[in-house]
């Protein structure tokens, strides 16, 4: 276990040190992130934390345990030690508006990383443009699928939902719905709620699967929940590579490092890549030159454009995911 | 010379300012290493922090004392903030709440049905806290007539109320809540500002919070549940209660009608504590209340010394152990610890909190 976590780190910190060098003198960071549930958390937290380390900045890291209140009180405690700034991985969408405010109103700058507040107005917001992601990796599967059918044929097409409460799973439904709807006569669409939890999204997928046993197309909004999909579809007969009759056409998001090995092995067919080392390197950035500045309440939107990585696409795009690239370094041996 | 050492020893143990003296003791132990701790911004934070967990624990503490427990009341909290957030909100976006059950009827784009009422806020909290109040009384008719187990009654509760409470909104957090409820929840009443002032505009990040809402709300209950348990009738008939329910009952102490009100009162500051909490993340949660949250309640109880038995509770007691709880979370930041190892260690001191009660029974016992 240790050797690809090491080779992680390198690999992260390579990526990213190519592209950053900021002269700001050393500060102190407030890391203050919700859980490292998810191989993007993880490998988010790595590609933050070593860079600032390595740059000679002292990083504070806060675990809040999926709890907005301790996050609350975990930043405010920061803010009292005097951090320079902070960079924040929040609970939710809403707990993030609360604690951008209240650091802010603080004099604290603040860079939100990838789950964006509900209000985007304050703070520093990187943040991959879900829907669209979403959209072209949909788009691919329900192309597939269409042209794998009957021209009449009606097809059953779930879709696992984050939490809605956090703006990253209401754009990667949208992104959805705009390539479903391009052919809505054609789709009965399913959803299935995952609030991000892998219990949760187990039993509601469970039920949608006994009560639809006929499924054409899934996507799930998150990468993360593959093997939770496994799990289900395996024993009904549904886990099927592409080529083989019954094969599910499927898509996800994130573009882990499962996702890679699965779209390799024809499981999967095409996942939303966000790309993770431009938007810790734009947090890093944006936070480190505010705070440079003097910047006490920077409010920036720090769109990453993303894009589809597809069956069809592999082969030129693979080391353009960062999924891809720590698969390469063996983080899933 | 021994001897005399022991005994000031049993008594300080036995003092009703034992946690005080402990959380005293250990807040001078750690300065010279965390110089952050004396700061006015920690203090100010540990206060902050403090306020809404003391309201939920007092609620605790009358529950203890008449041997009882109350594991509902995370959920209390939780539905208590999703209820106030339905009620009262200034807007909702259709596009995450637009498949709940209770959009359409009781909440739409425009908000909630009190949503730009005169006094809409109060009416709110009055509604929710009406309906707290029925949680706690049908958990103390289950207990009182029905003598079930007051841990099976609340457990039920617990998984019950979170439920329902998450299926309110689908797991969807309510935001866009009213000026006047946010400021219950955080609003400043007098703030300080420490030092020279070498500029004419205070730096923000210096100035902090003291005397604000949620400490005069925690404290009139803090105040109103002192005068209940320690200077009232109803107070002695809990902790007699909490002693011998049998004895009680032969002594014509009306045991049922007492336990039913002692839920109800549990309820009730559940509900205020989830109340401040919402206001404090400017979010209705249905969540809220759960994950260690109960373990911070019933912990911080016990530290200050109300016992696991029943018959022995003092409110002042529970100040100090939510003092002295919110303490310990605080310092364990400070240190940089993990939330792991901070749960770790928390659990740690509650188990020997409850030692120390066993200990403190005992030493009592053998001084009378």
């Amino acid at each position: 276990m240790i050797r690809p976590f090491r080779t992680m780190t390198a690999s992260v910190a390579l990526a990213l040190g190519g592209a950053f060098a900021m002269p700001v003198q050393a500060a102190t960071i407030c890391f203050a992130f919700q859980d490292l549930e998810t191989e993007f958390w993880v490998a988010g937290h790595l590609a933050i934390t070593t860079t600032l380390t390595e740059q000679g900045h002292t990083v504070l890291e806060r675990n809040a345990n999926e709890d907005a209140n301790r996050q609350f009180e975990q930043v405010n405690d920061c803010i009292a030690q005097g951090v320079d700034g902070i960079i924040l991985i929040p609970q939710d969408g809403e707990s993030a508006t609360t604690i951008v405010a209240n650091a802010q109103d603080n004099d604290v700058p603040v860079a939100v990383f990838n789950r964006p507040p509900s209000d985007l107005s304050r703070g520093i917001v990187v943040v991959a443009d879900n829907a669209t992601i979403a959209e072209q990796a949909v788009d691919y599967i329900v192309d597939q699928a269409l042209a794998n059918a009957g021209s009449d044929e009606t097809l059953n097409a779930i879709i696992v939902v984050g939490d809605l409460g956090d703006p990253n799973a209401v754009g990667r439904r949208t992104g959805f719905y705009a390539a479903i709807n391009k052919h809505a006569e054609r789709f009965n669409v399913i959803e299935v709620a995952s609030n991000w939890d892998a219990a949760t999204a187990l039993s509601n997928l469970e039920a949608a699967v006994t009560a639809n046993p006929q499924v054409d197309l899934l996507f799930t909004s998150s990468d993360f929940l593959f093997p939770t999909i496994r799990s289900v579809f395996e024993p009904r007969g549904l886990w099927r590579q592409r080529g083989e009759e019954g094969h599910v056409w499927m898509a996800g998001l994130d573009g882990d490092a499962t996702a890679c090995q699965l779209i390799k092995d024809g499981y999967v067919d095409a996942t939303g890549v966000q790309d993770l080392f431009f938007e810790a390197d734009a947090a890093l950035q944006a936070i480190l030159q505010a705070i440079e500045d003097g910047e006490t309440d920077p409010n920036q939107v720090i769109e990453d454009p993303g894009f589809a990585l597809t069956a069809d696409n592999i082969a030129e795009r693979e080391m353009d995911m960062w999924g891809c690239v720590l698969l390469a370094e063996g983080f899933l041996d | 010379m021994r001897r005399g050492y022991l005994d000031r020893a049993g008594t300080i143990l036995l003092s009703d300012y034992f946690v005080l003296y402990l959380s005293l003791a250990y807040v001078a132990v750690l300065i010279p290493f965390l110089p952050v701790l004396s700061t006015p911004a920690n203090l100010s934070n540990v206060l902050s922090n403090m306020w809404p967990l003391l309201v939920v624990a007092i609620g605790q503490t009358f529950v203890l004392t008449i041997a009882g427990i109350d594991l509902s009341q995370g959920s209390v909290a939780g539905l208590t903030s999703i209820l106030i957030a339905i009620l009262i909100a200034t807007a909702a976006p259709e596009q995450v709440l637009g498949h709940t059950p209770v959009w359409g009827w009781l909440l739409s784009e425009a908000g909630g049905p009190l949503a730009g009422v005169s006094f809409g806020t109060w009416i709110g909290v009055g509604i929710v806290l009406a309906i707290a109040a029925c949680i706690g009384f049908a958990n103390g008719l289950a207990v009182a007539v029905l003598r079930m187990p007051a841990f099976m009654v609340t457990l039920v509760g617990l998984i019950a109320l979170s439920a329902f409470a998450i299926w309110l909104t689908q797991s969807n957090n309510i935001r866009n809540l009213p000026d006047d409820f946010i400021a219950l929840g955080k609003g400043t009443l007098v703030s300080l500002f420490f030092g020279e002032q070498y500029q004419a505009q205070l730096p923000r990040r210096e100035v902090h919070a003291f005397v604000t809402w949620p400490m005069i709300v925690a404290l009139s209950v803090a105040v109103a549940a002192h005068i209940l348990l320690s200077h009232t009738v109803f107070g002695r008939r809990m902790m007699a209660i909490g002693l011998n329910r049998e004895a009680a009952e032969i002594s014509g102490v009306p045991v049922r009608r007492i336990i039913v009100m002692v839920f109800v009162i549990s309820a009730l500051c559940a509900a205020i504590g989830g109340l401040l909490y919402t206001g404090r993340l400017e979010t209705g949660r249905p969540t809220l209340g759960g994950g260690n949250f109960l373990l911070d309640v019933i912990g911080a109880t016990i530290i200050g010394g109300t016992s696991l038995f029943g018959g022995k509770a003092k409110i002042l007691w529970t100040v100090w152990g939510v003092l002295f709880f919110v303490l310990l979370g605080n310092t364990l930041n400070l240190m940089n610890l993990s939330a792991f190892h901070i749960d770790m260690v928390k659990g740690g001191v509650i188990l020997a909190a409850a030692f120390l009660d066993v200990s403190r029974q005992r030493l009592r016992r053998s001084r009378t």
